[in-house]
């Protein structure tokens, strides 16, 4: 928290449909219509872009203050300056408000503005609502409801563009649906920092387009698709897959690096078919990597463990929960503390780790660590590292400062067989123990997928996605957030914190832990930084924990300059 | 890509006209490479983005912006017509027919989207273009960079075959007795030419050295006490615009020079490149002191690639006599002008496009607030933009004084201005006069010999093809101030209507640009209408909504009325969109493009109502014939640039017989 005091914010008088608002200096005309619940509809503008003002639609009518002959405002009989009204309309989006200023949004000029603009808009737009993506959350649709006309004056044939271009490997582009706002233009150039996209050809012909050299390859490509306001730009990947209205959405955060974004996952009748960003201007803003984006196809992958497994003499042998996990305790019970190793995925939740390092406090040993995953960032929003709760792992105690250095030994452990137990939590170990993972004489793995561990361990438990299950994480600047549930897990498979309590239970006896507000409730008991939270209280947007993180909890991504109107 | 070592060093050198941003030499160097290799390839794109450090799509997005870039090959002798009212009114549709007859090219199916038709043996080919700025000598052609007037049937060999051009060779007269010529006065000058020492031998430069001698707030208080308005088209306080920089600017301060005179009717700003560049070096060395600027540019429309080469001639002349450069004569002051050419685009005459342009953008026009040039300009830095003949008079101000010039014209109207007038009357031209010291009257029948024998004149466009137009059978109310200094209303008629800013803006039109286009009784006004809406349909941006669409539809409806397909709601209906234009758009191109078909529709509403009377439109020409859906597995999609129909063969076969109607209407 910071002490200083900031300047005090200058608070200006403004005049939205007859009534006197204030507004702090610096607000956007359309984000005041907005808060004085007057919402201006708009194509172009977005809050998080600079504002090219080419759409039309945001037209209001504005007035400034009557200058009296002192070059002084004229106060009229209610004690405010008297507005000198501009006889054009005016657009909202690209100027902020000023003392003394009149703005009227439910004026006749204004209604017809929008009308106006809205038949121009769809005399070339081929109102193929039916088969269209963007059908149900597309802006045309919406505002032809509010300023739409019954009938088309429009008798001629429409302009033709190009349909189902692949601008790039995830995105596809309907020219004649765009209305040429330019969202995903300025997209591309301030935020992705990756300027591919423009306009050829000219009047009523002009096309989005990219140059064949350098077509839409970046890995925020998809954030286009969120922000046009129509169907021209669809994801590839979700193109024809569901009518966005059936989708149930569960605000969720992205596990695939420790960046964290915030999320709503979109799923119908227990299948995930969308993930896009969520507003949180202190970690995402509005965008979300298509990496992190696109990666929840796993989830459905036909190879997906739905039953506890125990190897047997003809290969891994489904069965019931209660005596896999007996026989686990069983086994796992057979050996010393110092003897068993436990390798925690650092993409679990908080709840999950909290309960691995239970687990290991049970079974009586300090060989628990995570296995670190960095890759390639960049400047935006990938974080190097992977793992989506590193932070996490580490206030929980599965890993030390530096995440995996306990892997040497427990590899080494293995080699000269003084470690004899493993067990994997949601990981594939194999990469990192190589070969002499073969030498333990026990390996209980849990996991969505099989992978090289599942396949040598002798138990093994199903356990869920981060679609399907509830906890909490720490992004990288130590931000506290939550998962939510979008579906169950398939067959028998099991939240891992579940799966956890249960096997704590079989090797020491009862926990007392019922609901994973239980496991929150003890795992905030024992971490001072998370005294007094739950997982209600972190709430959809998170909350800053005073962790040293090496990460400035500062707000993420910004445009080059967001303040800028850059056309 | 291999490049003569010649182009090589000629491309380095002019990137260094743009020291603030490589990205604005996109356009020299894509000029310099289609002169080169008659056409911008693929190759060439990605070359020039490479060399200007630039994204390819940047380049794609100007090479497809501006028209007169070819990304094909064009003919050995490219001929280009000029399309626009003045010339289709003295026949250019059917200039165009010959010519292709006479080059052996088959231009059917060839539109804007299309433009290059090539003769079969590649020795021709020949593009319909919007408006060459020689309004007054109709119909006008360019054959290459060779500028044709009046090009008559018996031109035509002429127009294929031998190299050169008319347009810079005066036509020596005698200015009219009606004239008052200060910009003008060298123009068809017996004796005159345009190097530096008959200029220097008849007093030139002599007005600059006055300036640098003055204060610089001195030269700017002139400017204002002369009245002197912007001759571009606004009308715009010169002075005022001046000092809205401010003398302790810390930004650098740019000026340009608005030479991209494409205002349909509008043919002046050409006269005085060609015949006398350095009256406008002068003045605009005296307007860059006055508001210290010291980088400029003259941005010439593309299609004066003479006037581009005279004006490059005329700037190393001038450098080499130390008027331009560093210290300029022991005063301090350092200045470079740059020669920049456009390529094709109306909209670069509007001044947030222009400056758009010479960023090396396409030529969108800027919001305002908060992009005033005077503010936030070319590269967001303070900058004065003013149209050629603006600067002219910039210089002939310092020699007279403001208060002097003031006493020229009339009240809030002062100095000359240059009328330019085209159309149906029997001695088009140009004539300078005292603003509002003639009669729309007395210029169609006094100055420019009257109508054509045996008919009266109908319509008058006053100010460029975007002021409204004014019916001969109309009265208009004007107000006058009695001597007594009360007001009273008088009502007038067209040939009665003073010649000034304020008259033609309170009967509800406006003094424009200057270009008077004069319209007889022979004229269809349906016909006339189409015409102007194609011109704007295609010069409009494309970047907000109301024009980008509303534009074509225009044209699109005039189209069918013309090819008897229209109903009775046309006219509202066209009025209806026009309005839902008109002051909803980012730059004045809204109005420009409303005002023709709003007034149109008023003043002669009858002659669309005539036209347009069935009760439903005519089916439409089908765009996939369902024969086509079953012969093939797939419809091709994708479409030409500009082109309307799904593909070549479709649009012939569905719109043959009204493409045919509409031609015989415009012949």
């Amino acid at each position: 928290m910071s002490t200083e005091t900031a300047a005090p914010v200058q608070m200006l008088n403004v005049q939205i449909d007859g009534v006197w608002m204030q507004f702090p200096k610096g607000t956007r005309v359309i984000e005041a219509c907005n808060q004085a619940n007057k919402y201006v509809p708009r194509y172009c503008y977005h809050p998080k872009l600079s504002s090219p003002g080419n759409c039309r639609m945001c037209l209001i009518e504005m007035g400034m203050p009557k200058m009296g002959p002192d070059r002084k405002p004229v106060i009229g009989a209610d004690g405010k300056s008297e507005i000198n009204w501009i006889p054009r309309p005016q657009i909202s989006c690209a100027q902020d408000v000023a003392e003394g200023m009149g703005i009227r949004t439910d004026s006749q000029m204004v209604k017809e503005c929008r009308q106006g603009v809205m038949e121009f808009l769809l005399i070339n737009h081929p109102l193929d609502c039916p088969i269209c993506d963007q059908a149900g959350e597309c802006r045309l649709q919406e505002f032809s409801v509010e300023y739409g006309n019954g009938a088309s004056r429009f008798l001629e044939h429409k302009v033709k563009k190009p349909k189902n271009v692949e601008v790039g490997p995830r995105v596809t582009l309907d020219a004649e649906r765009c209305v040429l706002c330019s969202r995903c233009i300025r997209f591309m150039k301030e935020v992705a920092h990756d300027d591919v996209l423009g306009f050829v050809d000219r009047g009523s012909f002009s096309t989005i387009a990219c140059h064949p050299d350098r077509t839409l390859e970046s890995n925020y490509s998809l954030n286009t698709v969120d922000i046009c306001p129509v169907g021209a730009l669809t994801s590839s990947d979700f193109r024809f897959k569901m009518r966005v209205w059936f989708l149930k959405e569960t605000k969720s955060i992205c596990t695939s690096c420790a960046t964290g974004c915030n999320t709503v996952v979109g799923s119908r009748e227990n299948i995930v078919y969308r993930q896009t960003p969520r507003e949180n201007n202190d970690v995402n803003s509005v965008w979300m990597c298509d990496f992190g984006r696109l990666n929840f196809h796993p989830i459905h992958s036909p190879e997906r463990l739905t039953n506890p497994a125990v190897k047997g003499p003809g290969g891994n042998e489904v069965t019931p929960w209660e005596i896999a996990l007996s026989r686990a305790a069983t086994e796992l019970k057979k050996y010393r503390g110092d003897e068993v190793a436990i390798i925690a995925s650092g993409s679990f939740t908080n709840e999950e780790l909290f309960l691995a390092r239970k687990l290991s406090e049970a079974m009586g040993t300090t060989l628990i660590d995570i296995i670190p995953h960095n890759d390639q960032g960049d400047k935006i929003l990938l974080s190097a590292d992977r793992n989506a709760n590193t932070a996490g792992a580490k206030l929980m105690g599965v890993t030390g400062g530096v995440p995996g250095s306990l892997l040497g030994l427990i590899s080494s452990g293995l080699k000269n067989r003084t470690v004899k137990a493993l067990i994997v939590l949601g990981e594939d170990a194999t990469k990192v123990l190589g070969t002499e993972i073969a030498n333990a004489q026990i390996i209980v793995a849990t996991n969505i997928l099989p992978n090289g561990t599942t396949k040598l361990a002798h138990l093994v438990f199903p356990g869920a996605s981060f679609a399907e299950k509830r906890g909490s994480m720490i992004n990288k600047k130590g931000r506290i957030q939550r998962l939510n549930r979008a579906i169950e897990p398939p067959g028998s498979a099991r939240d891992d914190w579940e799966i956890l309590r249960d096997l704590i239970q079989a090797v020491s006896g009862a926990n007392g832990i019922y609901m994973i507000e239980d496991v929150f409730k003890q795992m905030a008991a024992a971490t001072p930084v998370l005294a007094g939270l739950s997982l209600s209280k972190i709430g959809d947007l998170g909350v800053q924990l005073p962790l040293e993180t090496g990460e400035a909890a500062a707000p993420p991504p910004k445009t080059d300059s967001p303040t800028a109107h850059t056309p | 890509m291999n490049l003569p070592a010649e182009l090589s060093a000629k491309i380095d050198e002019v990137i260094t006209h743009y020291p603030v941003s490589r990205r604005s030499a996109t356009l020299p160097l894509l000029h310099l490479i289609q002169e080169q290799f008659g056409f911008v390839s693929d190759e060439a794109i990605t070359w020039i983005a490479a060399k200007l450090e630039i994204e390819p799509i940047n380049v794609l997005e100007l090479v497809t912006f501006y028209p007169m870039f070819r990304r094909q090959p064009a003919g050995q002798t490219h001929i280009r017509v000029c399309r626009t009212l003045s010339c289709a009114m003295a026949g250019s549709y059917q200039l165009l027919d010959k010519v292709c007859a006479a080059a052996g090219i088959e231009r059917h199916g060839h539109d804007h989207g299309n433009p290059v038709a090539v003769s079969a043996d590649g020795k021709y080919s020949i593009e319909f273009v919007e408006c060459l700025a020689s309004c007054g000598t109709a119909p006008v052609a360019m054959s290459n960079d060779d500028f044709h007037e009046r090009v008559t049937d018996e031109a035509i060999p002429q127009l294929l075959e031998s190299p050169g051009s008319s347009a810079t060779v005066p036509k020596i007269h005698p200015p009219h007795w009606r004239e008052k010529r200060i910009v003008f006065q060298n123009i068809d000058r017996e004796g005159w030419s345009n190097d530096i020492e008959k200029y220097l031998l008849y007093g030139g430069y002599q007005e600059m050295k006055k300036a640098f001698a003055m204060p610089r707030a001195d030269i700017v208080n002139e400017v204002k006490a002369s009245g002197l308005r912007g001759r571009g088209g606004a009308g715009f306080p010169c002075g005022v615009k001046w000092s809205f920089i401010k003398p302790d600017e810390k930004k650098p301060v740019y000026l340009i020079c608005n030479a991209d005179e494409s205002e349909p009717g509008t043919f002046k700003d050409r006269y005085i490149i060609h015949q006398d560049p350095h009256q406008l070096i002068e003045g605009m060395i005296i307007a860059c002191y006055a508001v210290n600027a010291r980088l400029a540019y003259i941005y010439i429309r593309g299609e004066f690639p003479e006037g581009a080469q005279i004006l490059e001639k005329a700037l190393a002349e001038a450098k080499a006599k130390g008027f331009l450069g560093k210290n300029i004569l022991g005063s301090g002051f350092d200045l470079e002008i740059y020669v920049h050419r456009g390529a094709g685009a109306y909209i670069c005459g509007e001044e947030t496009g222009l400056i758009e342009s010479l960023e090396g953008k396409r030529a969108y026009p800027r919001i305002k607030p908060p992009y005033f040039p005077a503010v936030l300009g070319l590269y967001q830095c303070p900058t004065i933009v003013n149209n050629v003949e603006t600067l002219c008079h910039v210089k002939h101000i310092v020699r007279m004084g403001g208060a002097e010039y003031a006493k020229l014209g009339r009240p809030n109207n002062t100095g000359t201005r240059i009328l330019c007038v085209s159309g149906d009357v029997q001695k088009p031209g140009y004539f300078e006069v005292e603003v509002g010291s003639l009669t729309m009257g007395e210029l169609i029948n006094e100055v420019c010999g009257g109508p054509k024998p045996g008919r009266t004149i109908k319509a008058v466009t006053p100010g460029g093809s975007s002021a409204k137009v004014l019916s001969a059978t109309d009265r208009y109310k004007i107000k006058e101030k009695q001597a007594d200094g009360t007001m009273t209303e008088k009502e007038i008629s067209l040939d009665d209507i003073p010649m000034d800013f304020d008259t033609l803006a309170a009967v509800g039109s406006m003094a424009g640009s200057g270009g008077v286009i004069v319209m007889d009784d022979t004229r269809d006004m349906v016909w006339t209408l189409n015409n102007i809406n194609e011109f704007y349909a295609h010069e409009s941006c494309g970047q907000c909504t109301p024009c980008r669409e509303g534009s074509l539809w225009m044209k699109k409806i005039t189209d069918r009325i013309l090819a008897g397909g229209g109903v009775t709601g046309d006219a509202n209906t066209l009025k209806g969109v026009a309005d839902n234009i008109a002051g909803r758009t980012i730059c004045a191109f809204g109005e420009a493009c409303a005002w023709p078909t709003q007034s149109f529709i008023a003043k002669f509403k009858p002659e669309f109502e005539a036209r347009a009377t069935k009760p439903l439109p005519p089916p439409m020409p089908p765009e996939i014939l369902p024969e086509e859906l079953i012969a093939n597995t797939e419809i091709q999609t994708l479409r030409g640039p500009h082109s309307e129909g799904t593909n070549e063969r479709i649009a012939v076969a569905g719109s043959t017989s009204s493409k045919e109607e509409l031609a015989s209407h415009e012949h």
